[in-house]
């Protein structure tokens, strides 16, 4: 029987990706521009907001990320299926 | 053709072992005409970013696909 994923966890993953993918954006620019107030709050306010999104996920699913950047719960989740390349 | 995309024609000759490519084309993005970013550039929302590869449309490049089923940006 393989498990299947809800609709919230394929959610979730790609609000996820949005948000990463805006934080590299805006870190590669603020790289060439330390002193744009602007988007520098724009930086910390996505960084919150992808602490929250990465948090629910985790809450719900399980560990993103492996060696202490994320919890578990009982049992072990990191072997759980699916694996990043099944998703 | 939108405006990054340039054209050349190259030369054909009598004696082209094959079917001669009468015109080639190349994308100019828009990053070669911005030397340095001014600050303050509207930005796409996240999901478009996402889906459109930069968080600015001034330096958006579509960069078409030219096989049949290319997907259209």
């Amino acid at each position: 029987m393989s498990t299947k994923m809800d609709n919230y966890y394929y959610e979730k993953l790609e609000e996820l990706q949005q948000l990463d993918f805006g934080l590299v954006e805006l870190t590669l620019y603020l790289d060439t521009h330390p002193n744009d107030l602007q988007a520098l709050q724009q930086f910390n306010q996505l960084a919150q907001q992808r602490q929250q999104c990465a948090h629910q996920f985790e809450m719900r699913y399980g560990p993103l990320l492996q060696y202490g950047h994320s919890l578990s719960r009982y049992p072990w989740q990191w072997v759980d299926t699916p694996w990043p390349w099944q998703v | 053709m939108n405006n990054q995309m340039r054209e050349y024609y190259p030369f054909v000759g009598p004696f082209d072992p094959c079917p001669p490519i009468r015109v080639k084309t190349y994308v100019v993005p828009p990053n070669q005409f911005i030397p340095y970013q001014p600050m303050n550039l509207p930005q796409f929302p996240l999901h478009e970013a996402l889906r459109r590869g930069t968080l600015w449309p001034a330096l958006f490049s579509p960069y078409p696909s030219r096989c049949k089923g290319g997907y259209p940006q």
